[in-house]
């Protein structure tokens, strides 16, 4: 086996995975937080990458300030989708709050196919194309950024649910709603931050990944399956978790890819989640939840 | 039924039977084949969606298998087309009772996470293995449906129709017979109450994964006389905005009725027509119609009704 061919599709991989990483914190957190699968998630990753597309190319605007940009404003708008789809379902069951992100996906994915056309955009990131040398292996600088970025960012939402007021509001909303709303935590203050902070993840994620790869309206099926991917192999509400599938699913696709097939590379994350799902649905690296 | 039940059903039969003659343009008769092969599709959605109370994405990927059943051994093998819905049923049966059997140990968002990859995978499989399937291509020149000794063109849309209708009108009543059973009526139990239902002596496993493989097998029969009506099929039948159609289909007419999914196709397909003006912009209108549905009529337009009805009559069973 060529070594170095072997390290670069590890390399590739974990770039990858990271990418997933960021899309799959959000999709984890509202899970744990508001008990929600959000099927319009990958829809913010999606709008994410779009916004810094048009701040960057039609108000010139530099790419990383257009990325926070992106992501503010795709929070803000998070605030808006948790308070008119999911607010009023608060105690329906889990199925009708599905079929209501259902709705909000298919109404974010195809306005956006309305607003900004079917045709493809590719954000033109400076980073994108200046490669780097890491010894015998090449990564361009885009993808040293999501890596650095992303990095960064799970360190801070971790140091953010562990530490802060805030965060451990979620973790109390998080452990018992009822109980939490008792000691005076403003449950539903902390359900809409939660989400708008999902809502910013997801678009970060799509600010950062976006220019690696073409970008179309639809992008955000792709972004929420591979959420879901990750979020079923780190186990539905865990942030380490996420982290450590999301890394894992790049680096098996990568190989998968490289190794067996790249048509199939795709059909290896779902043989995944079917197998995590009946052999530890918990999720392969939570260790013994309490059982429901 | 009691007999005052009946004479609407009888006179809704009558009114959908002359329909044809009624529009007299191929173009509207195209459309109600298409209601007719969707409203049987979101029957077969209902039985899980309504009646066994699971959310499924995988659902378009047995309708894809009905399609691609029926149109290779007709091509390939020489079967006679009018066998096509019953092998279709039994290849989507299967596979729906291997999948039901693994996947329905999980419930709730995972399951309907499980049944998107599984659907998602089907898809793959469909697109790639080409020597089978003639991959993203598709398959066109599929055979019009037949029947043997007997010389009609189904390729016209006023013939064909008679055909799908009487193939959703068997679905119906196979429906309505099979809820009013004890079986249908173990459905509704673990729906209700799973733990419940168990406790009362039903085999909470065996009772869904009955309702899955009947339902897929259904999506099968949807599929094979989509495929021998198009004559054109390709993988993206298993999209994922197939299941988003019958989803909208079911939840907006009313699911875990007969008549609910029904109207729910006729509205889907009459708006897609009313709407081509606005283009792509209808998807934006499916989509909002869903959401309001699940936010604000959760049991569907039928339910509207049924509510002025329960009013009129004072409060009367509705």
């Amino acid at each position: 086996m060529d070594f170095i061919v072997f390290g670069q599709q590890i390399i590739n991989g974990l770039v990858n995975g990271m990418g997933y990483v960021l899309i799959a914190t959000g999709l984890t957190l509202v899970f744990g937080v508001l008990r929600i699968v959000n099927f319009a998630h990958g829809e913010f990753y999606m709008l994410g990458a779009f916004l810094t597309y048009y701040a960057l190319t039609l108000f010139g605007v530099d790419y990383l300030v257009s990325a926070l940009l992106a992501t503010v404003a795709v929070a803000a708008l998070g605030i808006g989708a948790n308070k008119f789809f999911f607010r009023p379902l608060r105690r329906e069951h889990e199925f009708t709050i599905l079929l209501s992100s259902l709705g909000l996906s298919l109404l974010i994915a195809n306005g956006a196919e309305e607003i900004f056309g079917a045709d493809p955009k590719y954000v033109m990131s400076p980073y994108a194309d200046e490669a780097m040398e890491l010894g015998p292996f090449v990564v361009t600088e885009q993808r040293i950024i999501v890596f650095v970025a992303a990095a960064v960012v799970m360190a801070g939402v971790y140091w953010f649910i562990r530490y802060t007021r805030m965060g451990k509001m979620m973790q109390a909303t998080a452990q018992n709603p009822e109980g939490a709303a008792l000691t005076g935590i403003n449950t539903d203050f902390v359900h809409g931050y939660t989400f708008a902070l999902a809502c910013g993840l997801a678009a970060l994620a799509g600010a950062l990944v976006g220019p690696t790869a073409m970008l179309f309206p639809t992008v955000g099926a792709w972004a929420v399956l591979k959420g879901f991917i990750v979020v079923v192999m780190g186990g539905l509400g865990s942030v380490t978790g996420a982290l450590l599938g999301g890394l894992l699913l790049g680096v098996v696709e990568s190989l998968g890819g490289g190794y067996i097939s790249l048509g199939f590379k795709d059909a290896i994350g779902y043989a995944i989640i079917i197998a995590v799902l009946l052999w530890r649905p918990q999720g392969l690296f939570s260790v013994s939840r309490s059982s429901r | 039924m009691t007999s005052n039940s009946r004479l609407p059903l009888i006179i809704g039969v009558a009114v959908l039977a002359i329909l044809p003659f009624v529009v007299g343009n191929a173009y509207l008769q195209h459309m109600l084949v298409l209601w007719a092969i969707y409203a049987l599709l979101a029957l077969s959605l209902n039985m899980i969606v309504g009646y066994l109370g699971e959310l499924t994405f995988g659902h378009a990927a047995f309708f894809g298998i009905g399609a691609y059943t029926s149109a290779i051994l007709s091509m390939n093998y020489g079967m006679p087309v009018w066998l096509g819905p019953f092998a279709a049923a039994i290849v989507a049966g299967f596979f729906g009772a291997v999948i039901g059997y693994v996947a329905l140990r999980i419930v709730g968002p995972q399951f309907a996470i499980l049944t998107l990859g599984f659907g998602s995978i089907l898809y793959t499989i469909t697109n790639y293995w080409v020597d089978l399937t003639r991959g993203p291509m598709g398959i066109s020149g599929i055979p019009p449906f037949s029947l043997p000794g007997l010389d009609i063109d189904f390729t016209r849309a006023d013939r064909m129709y008679y055909v799908a209708l009487i193939a959703l009108l068997l679905v119906a009543y196979g429906c309505h017979a099979l809820m009013s059973s004890r079986t249908g009526r173990a459905f509704i139990a673990v729906r209700e109450n799973a733990p419940l239902a168990a406790s009362t002596g039903i085999d909470v496993f065996h009772t869904k994964l009955l309702g899955f493989t009947i339902a897929t097998a259904l999506a099968g029969v949807g599929g094979a006389l989509y495929g021998h009506y198009l004559r054109v099929i390709t993988p993206d039948l298993m999209n994922l905005q197939y299941v988003a159609a019958l989803i909208i289909m079911v939840i907006v007419g009313g699911k875990g009725t007969i008549i609910g999914p029904i109207i729910g196709a006729g509205i889907y397909v009459a708006l897609l027509e009313a709407l081509r003006v606005v283009g792509s912009l209808r998807l934006v209108v499916f989509a909002a119609l869903l959401t309001l549905c699940v936010i604000f009529l959760p049991g569907g337009l039928v339910s509207l009704w049924r509510r002025y009805a329960g009013r009129g009559a004072a409060g009367g069973a509705a």
